[in-house]
């Protein structure tokens, strides 16, 4: 793997996820990027994480990138694997610190969809994989970070199914329904990081990536972002070192962060 | 007076009219019936894959199946309830990723959703196409962890439990099962959602090890099965080995699955292709890839690939398709050493992908 090509986007990405983890912690993954990002996070500022996955693998031997989260890549060599109805109960008993979930749709309060883009349930447009573990993660983790491509289809007002609360309708309303956790903590798209705004619990833009301004992200956006007081920073972007950790061995295949072409 | 009382929101929203479609999945007294009457002495279950499912599986039965996604799943059980035919199966299980082409073959009239897709290879065009073309119903809507909690609440032998999954998102607005509530323990205010135990008919588990007697073994995750396979009416265990108890009083490690449950026990090697099963052999990543990239484009494709697949008088003329011998050699190297079984860290996993316009030649299932 050549270290001296620029980072591409899904690379940027893994690393930013990444940055969100911090040392000590307990990360539930799911397969992708997510994966790519905790691994990377293991090998850099954060080594004494442990992942934890769906299948209910605890801490298993790292290295390659599976395609499927019951795969041996989530579980060779842990100490133990975990039922699915307990691995979820990790999460509602205060074990897991930190989640990652992908989206279809989401809303200005953090709400997510993976069900279905359409208006009728019974006859959608398309119909997508439904929940899956996205809604125990999210209604049960402590701190949710949600990770998606921004584009106005997709960052809207209202989703067309809510598989996942959030921030529910904003302010108080998640705890007030009865929910556990913090919610969603920042949302990493191609664009910017996000977090929410702590009264409103509103998505606002916290560092926009190189080149791209507060316009250009709110044009991919179908709700109003809030900005942040002051001149809004950058996205960190990863030291040489860090690139190369990620390309020799995280995903020295580039089974999830190489784009053909770049 | 029905005997339950569903989420009214929900019957409304999925059109459900006829709601007696529902009731044996949270009917524990059948449920119970249903073991009480099984024979419960440890006796020699073993039989052919053909008796297990003529016996065991019904038209109309909701059906399980074991594994996560392409992971020792009960893939050749399946072939076999597609070679006899039954009809307007219900099909539930989290996730039951491998089971659209059931739709596809005409044997499942309705659905208890939690996830249909590929994971890394994207959403699944045919339960999408034939949801729409209303091929099949969606009766419920799940979360993996919701509907995990009620089969492990079936299996603890609870008529159900409150949770803080699916709070105020709009699955509770699609399942008639579930309902949110007040919290009884609490004076405040404190929403908690009731999950009802679930009772499938049938759940087909694949595990590596049984004895006769039905007792299992299961190396990787368990997933939901040891809860299942309690919780169903009727289970089979198809096997990769059958062995002698002796070796289970040993070493007991790893056997999960009680022999009571079990209906029948039959020996399959092989019984998961094209799916992985740990320690055994790995998945067929091209035959998956040609079932999302081709197959479940459209309803040609989907015929043609089944056509060619599902014609298959059993596990063996299957094996011969994927790639034979070679398949056995290739696909047990691959395991064992994404399992760090064999330490190989040279091990290149590297292949080529199935995508539109593959030379026939490149087409190798392993």
């Amino acid at each position: 793997m050549q270290t001296n090509k620029p980072i591409n986007p899904l690379e940027m990405l893994a690393f930013m996820i990444s940055k969100q983890i911090s040392d000590h912690e307990i990360v539930y993954v799911g397969t992708g990027l997510p994966m790519v990002a905790a691994i990377l996070a293991k090998k850099t500022h954060a080594p004494h994480i442990t992942l934890v996955y769906e299948s209910g693998a605890q801490n298993p031997a790292e290295g390659g990138m599976p395609w499927s989260v019951g795969g041996p890549f989530t579980w060779r060599r842990s100490p133990m694997i975990l039922e699915m109805s307990y691995s979820f109960g990790q999460c509602a008993n205060g074990y897991v610190d930190i989640g990652f979930l992908g989206f279809a749709q989401i809303d200005k309060f953090g709400n997510i969809n993976t069900h279905m883009i359409g208006k009728d349930y019974l006859n959608p447009t398309v119909r997508l994989t439904g929940s899956g573990g996205n809604n125990d993660l999210s209604s049960l983790t402590e701190n949710m970070v949600l990770v998606g491509l921004q584009a106005a289809d997709k960052f809207v007002e209202k989703v067309d199914f809510i598989t996942s609360v959030g921030h529910y309708k904003g302010k108080n309303s998640r705890k007030e329904k009865g929910l556990p956790g913090n919610g969603p903590v920042a949302v990493i798209s191609q664009a910017a990081v996000f977090d929410f705004e702590p009264e409103s619990k509103r998505m606002r833009v916290k560092s926009l990536h190189e080149g791209v301004s507060f316009e250009l992200c709110q044009l991919a956006c179908g709700f109003e972002l809030l900005r942040p007081e002051g001149e809004i920073p950058v996205t960190e972007k990863p030291s040489p070192e860090i690139i190369d950790i990620l390309r020799r061995d995280v995903d020295p295949q580039g089974v999830f962060t190489s784009i053909p072409g770049l | 007076m029905n005997k339950f009382n569903y989420n009214e929101v929900a019957l409304k929203n999925l059109q459900i009219q006829d709601t007696s479609v529902l009731d044996r999945l949270v009917d524990y007294e059948s449920a119970r019936e249903a073991h009480v009457k099984k024979d419960h002495s440890q006796r020699d279950k073993r039989m052919s894959l053909k008796e297990a499912v003529t016996e065991f599986v019904s038209d109309g039965d909701i059906y399980t199946d074991s594994g996560f996604s392409y992971v020792r799943s009960a893939n050749q059980a399946l072939m076999e309830v597609v070679r006899q035919n039954k009809k307007d199966l219900q099909m539930i299980g989290s996730p039951n990723a491998c089971s659209s082409f059931l739709i596809a073959t005409g044997n499942v009239k309705y659905a208890h959703a939690s996830y249909q897709g590929a994971e890394m290879r994207g959403y699944d065009r045919h339960y999408s196409i034939a949801l729409k073309t209303k091929k099949f119903r969606i009766l419920s809507d799940w979360s993996h962890g919701a509907m995990a909690l009620g089969f492990k609440a079936a299996q603890l032998g609870l008529p159900g439990l409150f949770c803080k999954n699916l709070l105020g998102s709009d699955i509770i607005n699609y399942n008639p099962y579930v309902r949110e509530t007040q919290n009884i323990m609490r004076n405040d205010r404190d929403e908690v959602v009731f999950v009802p135990a679930l009772f499938p008919d049938v759940s087909i588990i694949h595990v590596q090890k049984a004895d006769k007697f039905g007792n299992g073994f299961i190396y990787g995750p368990t997933v939901n099965d040891v809860a299942m396979a309690s919780a169903a009416r009727k289970v089979i265990l198809t096997a990769e080995e059958i062995v002698p108890t002796s070796e289970f009083r040993n070493n007991n490690k790893g056997v999960v699955i009680p022999f009571a449950c079990v209906n029948a026990v039959v020996e399959l090697p092989f019984g998961a292709i094209p799916g992985s099963c740990p320690g055994y052999y790995y998945w067929s990543r091209q035959w998956w890839e040609k079932y999302f990239r081709y197959a479940a484009m459209n309803e040609e494709n989907m015929q043609k690939f089944l056509e060619y697949w599902l014609t298959c008088k059993d596990q063996y003329e299957f094996l011969d398709r994927l790639g034979g011998a070679k398949w056995i050699v290739e696909s047990r190297r691959q395991t064992l050493a994404a399992e760090y079984q064999n330490e190989d860290d040279r091990f290149d996993f590297s292949y080529r992908e199935w995508q539109a316009g593959i030379k026939p030649e490149d087409e190798l299932y392993y």
